[in-house]
């Protein structure tokens, strides 16, 4: 009797053993995972930054004034050559 | 034995080996050793489980264990539209072990200095050293370090810092400042914000596995603090035109250097600032001291006849003048003590509006000297002359206005024309906004405001109002500068030409300015310019700050969206202008 209820207890001794390895394995592979998208999230912000950076860069009042001038031949606007709209005037 | 034994029948307990009789001392001398041995397992158990636990565990963490550390990144500076203006990328720096690399094949050495843009005698000479640690170039972009890292030489390692970028470059440079290459701010915003700015590195610890993954943290982790973004007031457009027509005045006039400032009217923000000579911030190896002074902020100078304005209103407020009384100005000379001040053209009977209008120093005077020097002083100190502004930059000057006590009676004349009183660009602009909120000072700021911010009461709405109209006619074709008018809008300023003092002389040397306000009918902008020692001919404040002011007053109203308010659109500028006086 009292083999048979040793017997049923290190069954479940083994049971929980094996279940504590496997539940570390899973957290360890999860954290890995974590991580992993942790550092996507750091690429992809210093990516967001480097691309603000390119926006600022190219769109440099400097740079558009000198291709508007040049490749567009465009000039700079004046009073005498703008027609001014009133909101609600007839 | 006991088998060949067996099988020659001889049963086991008969033996003769059995009947061997061994003396007693052996056996007990097999079990003692035993025994010993034994003993010693124990001893040496007790010792590593108790005694030196933890010098074995710490042994066991290094070895999988790892502290790593998570840089935080600089905070943005934006402009107030969210553009950026200063940002931090991850570079790398490039270090050796000078002994491991000088054995790498000279090919690869004749590569890596080409990858560093180094000469290769150069990269020689800095891995000739004893030292274990050197650096071979800081601030190394991401793509060249991968590459360099490509040529697997032995010795050679990187290591992550950040670089600052500065896409706006000379246009923002004094305003925006620049950081060293360990990330703290040196120079304008970038140092005055420092704090902010600065992120808090954190660091975690560890597990490794083989592979060198993270498979545990084992204590809790201190998070890095990212430095915080910062919002200026400036306006990248404004800031560009104010910059492209400063450089423009500059370079025609052959000036020294020279300064701009736009203020928002209504809220004392800066838009745009601007300094000559500048510097590029993102490449600064042939730095002086010249490119690097913020004009604007930490130099002064005196400021001639834009202190009229100021001085004209404390009459008019206490009622000492109105606008329409005649002041008699001929023969345009006026002798105190043993000084004579002079007008550069004598004018006649003039009233208070026409002494603004022609920038009589005769008509200035006589007003002023009916007030008392206190009157006079206390006016000044509550503009703010003298007093370093609180605008929250490094380096902000306060100025000189001497206590009024000792003032002589042609001290006090000449200070009524701004001579004898020197003053930043800033605090001129600043004490502006007087007449453009009704009589109500402003605190200059250099970050965006969200809710108007509360003026200190100078002068009366009425007296604003009269200076303003009066300041309007300054812009006229019978003006001292006709070249500051603007098509569509009504504008209006005081131009200034100022002699510099060089040792204890007035010299040769003038600082032309103009600080205007427009549109006049409800004044949005201020535009405060000052060219040092134009050397091209002109040197009047009309003829070249003037220009300055009305290119930037009619590009900036463009740029804000301000509807017009006069419907001229040619405008006439005569060919000879009233010069105004010194």
């Amino acid at each position: 009797m009292s083999g048979r209820i040793a017997t049923v207890f290190s069954l479940g001794l083994v049971l929980c053993a094996l279940s504590v390895v496997n539940a570390q394995y899973q957290a360890r592979r999860l954290f890995i995972e974590l991580e992993r998208a942790q550092a996507a999230a750091r690429q992809l912000d210093v990516e967001w930054a480097q691309l603000q950076l390119e926006q600022s860069t190219l769109d440099k009042h400097a740079r558009i004034e000198a291709n508007a001038r040049r490749d567009l031949a465009m000039e700079p606007v004046t009073p005498a050559n703008t027609q001014y709209l009133t909101l609600g005037a007839k | 034995m006991t088998r060949a034994a067996a099988a020659r029948g001889v049963p086991f307990s008969a033996s003769p080996v059995l009947a061997l009789k061994l003396p007693v001392w052996r056996s007990r001398l097999v079990l003692f050793a035993l025994f010993a041995a034994f003993v010693a397992l124990v001893c040496r158990a007790l010792y590593l489980q108790g005694i030196s636990t933890d010098f074995l565990q710490k042994q066991g963490e290094s070895r999988y264990a790892r502290t790593i550390e998570l840089p935080a990144t600089r905070g943005k500076i934006t402009d107030r539209n969210g553009q950026v203006l200063a940002s931090s990328m991850p570079v790398k720096a490039v270090w050796a072990i000078p002994e491991d690399v000088l054995n790498a094949p000279p090919e690869k050495l004749r590569q890596l200095a080409a990858l560093l843009g180094m000469d290769e005698r150069d990269l020689r000479k800095k891995l000739d050293s004893d030292r274990s640690f050197v650096y071979l170039k800081r601030q190394v972009e991401q793509d060249v370090a991968d590459k360099i890292v490509k040529l697997g030489i032995e010795g050679i390692q990187t290591r992550k810092e950040y670089k600052r970028y500065y896409p706006e470059g000379e246009v923002m440079a004094h305003i925006v400042g620049f950081t060293n290459v360990e990330d703290a701010g040196q120079e304008g915003m970038e140092l005055a914000h420092q704090k902010q700015l600065a992120g808090v590195t954190g660091s975690r610890r560890v597990i490794k596995d083989r592979l060198g993954r993270i498979v545990e943290d084992i204590e809790s982790v201190r998070e890095p603090h990212d430095g915080k973004d910062l919002t200026l007031s400036i306006d990248r457009q404004i800031q560009y035109i104010a910059f492209s027509q400063l450089k423009e005045a500059v370079d025609k006039h052959k000036a020294k250097a020279g300064g701009i400032v736009v203020l928002d009217a209504k809220t004392g923000e800066v838009l745009a600032l601007a300094n000559l000579p500048t510097y590029n911030p993102n490449d600064r190896s042939h730095l002086n001291g010249a490119q690097l002074r913020n004009r604007v902020l930490t130099d002064t100078f005196e400021p001639g006849s834009t202190m009229k304005p100021l001085v004209i209103s404390l009459a008019l407020e206490n009622k000492v003048v109105t606008p329409e009384t005649v002041i008699q100005t001929a023969p345009g000379r006026l002798t105190i003590g043993k000084a004579t001040i002079g007008d550069a053209h004598a004018h006649g009977p003039l009233t208070v509006a026409q002494i603004i209008e022609k920038s009589s120093n005769v008509g200035t005077t006589k007003i002023a000297l009916q007030m008392q020097p206190q009157q006079m002083w206390e006016m000044f100190t509550a503009v703010g002359f003298g007093q370093q502004p609180k605008v929250g930059f490094p380096g902000a000057v306060a100025g000189r206005v001497r206590p009024y006590k000792s003032w002589r009676p042609i001290e006090q004349a000449t200070m009524s024309y701004g001579h004898g009183i020197s003053v930043s660009l800033i605090q001129m602009a600043r004490a502006y906004t007087i007449f453009a909120n009704g009589g109500e000072l402003l605190p200059v700021t250099f970050q965006k405001v969200t809710e108007p911010p509360q003026g200190q009461r100078i002068f009366s709405p009425k007296t604003a109002r009269q200076m303003l109209d009066m300041m309007e006619t300054v812009v006229s074709p019978e003006g001292t500068a006709p070249k500051a008018q603007v098509p569509g809008y009504r504008v209006g300023g005081k131009t200034g030409t100022a002699h510099k003092v060089v040792g204890r002389q007035y010299a040769n040397k003038y600082v032309a300015s103009f600080v205007g306000l427009a549109p006049i009918s409800d004044p949005r902008i201020i535009v405060a310019v000052m060219i040092d020692e134009p050397s091209n001919g002109q040197h009047y404040g009309g003829d070249v700050a003037a220009p300055v002011f009305a290119n930037v007053t009619a590009n900036a109203l463009r740029a804000l969206n301000v509807a017009p308010d006069s419907s001229v659109t040619d405008i006439i500028i005569p060919a000879d202008s009233v010069k105004e006086s010194m």
